[in-house]
């Protein structure tokens, strides 16, 4: 790809760049420092007029808490968990409707549906269907024989019906990331393929993966991210439970908060945020061989 | 075609103008912003609004929030100096914590006729000797029973809690997917409940004279077991339950018997919800050393940054009074209950002949017990309920658990 | 030619799987607007009941829902627009151009989306209520376009990367300005990424619970907040919240088919015109 080097065309190029820019610095760059400023505080909002400046304290508390380290895992657990599996079926489908199918663009819509649901709402609609007692999923299973599990009562099933869950929220949105990389790749490789005689798979190994590789490593990017956020799912879900076994990072995070320990909550935040930050720069600088 | 472009620049500038130029506190006098609860009773204070408005004259802008929510937002909202809200529906627990915020209301309660409140009811919007709400719709612990099947098999409301084990016992039957009794016991928030009415009826305190944790204790253990021997007679997935499925166990006929919120009886007194209605029987919690539902009651209480004092003050008396009271018991909500803190709304014909758990309500009321009157006491719920989901998980074991617990609600005190 | 059958019905059969998984917890959603509690909770699981339609009523008219919906509709399609545009021009300076710190501010746009939304909440809080533009629309999307534009600039620099630039060029030599060049040539051919990048800030802003809740009130409160008052401290209100919610998809799936077809296509047929 031509890119043109010179310092006349830098100008010219932050001119399109300096509105999006400016918007989030100015959007992000307060709260940011705001927040990171305020883990250096002990502040409680029960008490406004008590707020001190107690250096790393924050920090070293929540180090020294067994509860942050299980929170930690549980959220590594899911993103883990949750990331992968979503990726490969959203590529699965992707190269599924990149071929001849029929009805594939009223299929594709009614494959989006989950992304327009409330997580709120299709966490419900998922601890009715896997309510132990009265759920329809376990009445079927019963039915066959197949016990009665309890989906969310379970340390380890209740990570994987957490994990499921957001695999049936994300799969959608993988699908429609990489389908519309797929949909915008140009035709003259494959034709070249074809002649060469290539195998679908050989197709797909040599020719789209590498043309698909920046959209798909930008979705597992973006994923990993909000994976390690996830919250409202969770929450609605389980709680964490049972017990703290699907309590996250984001959801200790939210009782903290939501307890008004404002010092606390955002040292944990800004924790988080090295956290990822580290993951998705290590994650990119491994991955991609070409310069960012 | 260049019509249609001039029509549409028209639409995006008004459109425009409209989204930034909506003003940023609301202005007249006569208007005052109330900070409410979402759902569950929302649908009452809708019906009865107008009424209020046109008498008054004060119009009432309705922010609703979800229960696990409206707290932070109230909170958030007060601390950072909002001036959000002039009238705020709190739950007692969180009345210590925002009575810094609130408008103390002493002198004005007496004009609401004070003596007519059940006393444990009004202490709940207090806070070190200071009035800071007023109570409008008190929650409270309460036994409910399959009162046909205690007939049938010739069975009495059980008095003490070996008693209810003993019974539960021999009701509980898997095979037909029938429990002895129905409680939580997981990450839910309700586990806090349970734990702390176990410990507190074995006599247990949660902190002690110095405000140091006092959970320790073989009282506290032998409490800690006991939900954990009652849960041999739940329903399996009970690890998972959240009070909805307390509710919704009895209401499908499937539990013998529960501790429940009052505000959840209301729906199994519903045909359209319940296959039990009419079946059931209330009564107080069973006792070991004592006899202590937990209270929970929703007040209403006055911002003290708001601009609209008097206002506000018109609206929380209205909410607090007798005729509200009276209106909202007969609504004919399907999801709601607003249940009277008043001895002449409780005592009347309306609510007593409306509500089949009146009289176990204003019993319970009574001798209800209140949950430690300070600031912090949220974070100790949060404690109870995690320790709680940890013993009954079988995460930690009732002797770990207290350890853990009592370390924790130190720590909190502490701070 | 003879494994031509049976890789079409494995096909087939992939797609009902998938199909399945998808549908069913929407179809139940959808039922559980219009069954009664009994119904909902019932064993065996109801397959054929009778619908009550009351929850729609409920939720129509018992609540100001109309009202609540124009918010996020307000809210929604004020950030898709807004991050779609300031997305592409910055993904498209960027693409176009690199100097020597582009790699570093590529990095720092992407971290403005890691930091976690609880950390987020506080400040945003008090800038908006400093800038009188707390419990505004405007203040909302404000947010939801910063939580929607790095993903925005990162996905259509990926997009415009794949537009060769001879054909920029050939459009500016015959006289088109870089911006035209841009509108005409590029973003036509880059038009799936827009999509994508409409939809998901569009997602973004519709879904947002953590931030409508504190900063969004009586004047601007959007539908996530609302629904979820359904979750009520008794319990569940299921058909209320069923009811709101598939109220709420149905302008979500006309939305969809609409950029797809028309959006696309427009885009596609103005680059074969210009």
């Amino acid at each position: 790809m031509g890119r043109i080097k010179t310092s006349r065309k830098t100008r010219e190029s932050l001119g399109f760049i300096l509105p999006g820019l400016f918007f989030l610095l100015a959007i992000d760059l307060f709260p940011l420092l705001y927040s990171l400023g305020i883990s250096l505080y002990s502040w409680w909002l029960a008490r406004p007029r008590d707020i001190r400046f107690i250096g790393l304290d924050n920090y070293q508390a929540l180090l020294t808490d067994p509860a942050f380290y299980r929170a930690t895992v549980n959220s590594l657990v899911f993103m883990l968990g949750a990331v992968p599996l979503e990726f490969l079926a959203g590529l699965g489908m992707a190269l599924l409707f990149s071929g001849r199918l029929a009805g594939a663009q009223v299929l594709k819509t009614l494959i989006l549906l989950p992304l327009f649901i409330t997580p709120v709402v299709s966490s419900m609609m998922w601890r009715l269907i896997l309510h132990p007692d009265l759920g329809v999923l376990n009445y079927y299973l019963t039915l066959f024989g197949l016990g009665r599990p309890l989906w969310l009562g379970t340390p380890g099933l209740a990570m994987a019906s957490v994990i499921l869950l957001d695999a049936w929220r994300t799969i959608p949105f993988m699908f429609l990331v990489m389908h519309a990389g797929m949909e915008a790749l140009p035709r003259e490789p494959y034709e070249a393929a074809a002649v060469d005689g290539a195998t679908p798979f050989q197709a797909f190994w040599y020719v789209t993966l590498p043309l698909l590789k920046y959209i798909m490593l930008l979705t597992v990017l973006i994923r990993l991210m909000d994976a390690f956020r996830e919250f409202d799912s969770i929450f609605v879900l389980t709680g964490g439970g049972p017990g703290t076994a699907t309590e996250t990072i984001q959801l200790l995070n939210y009782r903290v908060f939501g307890l008004g320990h404002m010092g606390l909550a955002n040292a944990l935040s800004i924790l988080t945020l090295c956290f990822v930050a580290g993951m998705c720069y290590a994650l990119m600088r491994l991955m991609a061989r070409r310069s960012w | 075609m260049k019509g249609s472009l001039r029509n549409w620049t028209i639409a995006l500038v008004a459109i425009l103008l409209w989204v930034f130029a909506s003003p940023a506190g609301a202005g007249t006098t006569k208007s005052i912003n109330l900070a409410m609860l979402a759902g569950f009773k929302e649908d009452v204070l809708r019906a009865f609004l107008p009424a209020f408005e046109e008498r008054t004259g004060i119009k009432v802008n309705l922010d609703t929030a979800p229960y696990g929510d409206l707290y932070k937002k109230q909170l958030l909202s007060l601390a950072g100096g909002a001036g959000r809200y002039d009238v705020l529906f709190i739950d007692e627990p969180w009345v210590p914590t925002l009575a810094e915020f609130l408008r103390p209301l002493d002198d004005l309660a007496k004009q609401v006729d004070p003596s007519d409140f059940v006393p444990t009811t009004l202490a709940a919007g207090s806070y070190k000797g200071k009035i800071y709400a007023l109570p409008v719709d008190p929650n409270v612990q309460i036994l409910v029973y399959r009162k046909d099947l205690f007939d049938q098999r010739g069975l009495k409301p059980p008095g003490t809690w070996a008693e209810l084990l003993a019974i539960a016992k021999q009701l509980h039957d898997p095979s037909k997917d029938f429990a002895g009794f129905v409680m939580t016991a997981g990450s839910d928030v309700q586990t806090f409940a349970y734990l702390t009415l176990f410990l507190w009826s074995w006599g247990v305190e949660l902190l002690d004279a110095n405000n140091r944790a006092a959970v320790n204790t073989p009282a506290g253990k032998a409490a800690a077991e006991f939900y954990l021997e009652l849960l041999k007679y739940s329903p399996p997935g009970v690890k998972g339950y959240t009070f909805a499925d307390v509710t919704k166990t009895m209401q499908l006929g499937k539990a013998a018997m529960a501790v429940q919120w009052a505000s959840g009886a209301k729906p199994m007194e519903d045909k359209e919800k319940s296959v039990v209605a009419g079946k059931l029987g209330y009564a107080t919690v069973p006792k070991q050393a004592r006899q202590t539902p937990i209270r929970g009651v929703w007040t209403i209480g006055v911002a003290k940054d708001s601009k609209n004092p008097d206002a506000a003050w018109e609206f929380a008396k209205w909410l607090a009074s007798r005729e509200f009271g009276l209106l909202a018991v007969k609504y004919p909500s399907t999801s709601s209950a607003i249940h009277n803190a008043r001895y002449s709304v409780l005592k009347s014909p309306t609510f007593t002949g409306t509500l089949p758990y009146a009289e176990a309500i204003l019993t319970s009321l009574e001798v209800a017990k209140e949950r430690n009157r300070i600031p912090q006491f949220p974070d100790i719920q949060e404690q109870l309920r995690l320790t709680g989901a940890k013993i009954t998980t079988g995460e930690l074991s009732p002797a770990d658990g207290l350890k853990e617990l009592e370390a924790s609600i130190n720590r909190i005190m502490a701070k | 030619m003879k494994a031509g059958p049976i890789r079409e019905g494995l096909k087939y059969l992939c797609v009902g799987t998938i199909l399945v998984w998808t549908l069913f917890p929407i179809y139940w959603l959808v039922t559980a607007s219009v069954k009664s509690e009994i119904v909902l909770y019932g064993t065996p699981p109801a397959w054929w009941f009778r619908p009550v339609l009351e929850s729609y009523a409920r939720v129509l008219f018992n609540i100001p829902f109309s009202s609540y919906f124009l918010n996020s509709l307000i809210v929604a399609g004020a950030t898709t627009v807004g991050s779609v545009i300031l997305g592409s021009l910055a993904a498209y300076g960027f693409s176009r151009f690199t100097f020597w710190w582009s790699e570093g501010l590529r990095f720092f746009i992407l971290l403005t989306r890691m930091i976690p939304r609880v950390a987020l909440v506080m400040p945003y809080f008090l800038m908006m209520l400093s800038l009188g533009l707390l419990d505004t629309h405007a203040g909302l999307i404000l947010a939801y376009i910063s939580f929607a534009l790095p993903f925005s600039i990162w996905l259509m620099i990926g997009f415009f990367d794949e537009v060769p630039v001879e054909l920029e060029d050939a459009a500016m030599v015959d006289g088109c300005s870089r911006l035209m060049a841009l509108l005409r040539v590029t973003l036509p051919l880059a038009a799936p990424g827009l999509v994508v990048a409409a939809i998901f800030a569009f997602l973004v802003s519709w879904n947002e619970f953590l931030f409508a809740l504190i900063l969004s009130g009586i004047r601007s409160k959007t539908l996530p907040v609302v629904i979820a008052g359904f979750n009520t401290d008794i319990g569940p209100l299921y058909s209320d919240m069923s009811a709101a919610a598939t109220l709420v998809m149905i302008p979500n799936i006309v939305m969809t088919v609409l950029i797809q077809k028309h959006v696309v296509r427009g885009l596609t047929f103005g680059a074969v015109r210009g």
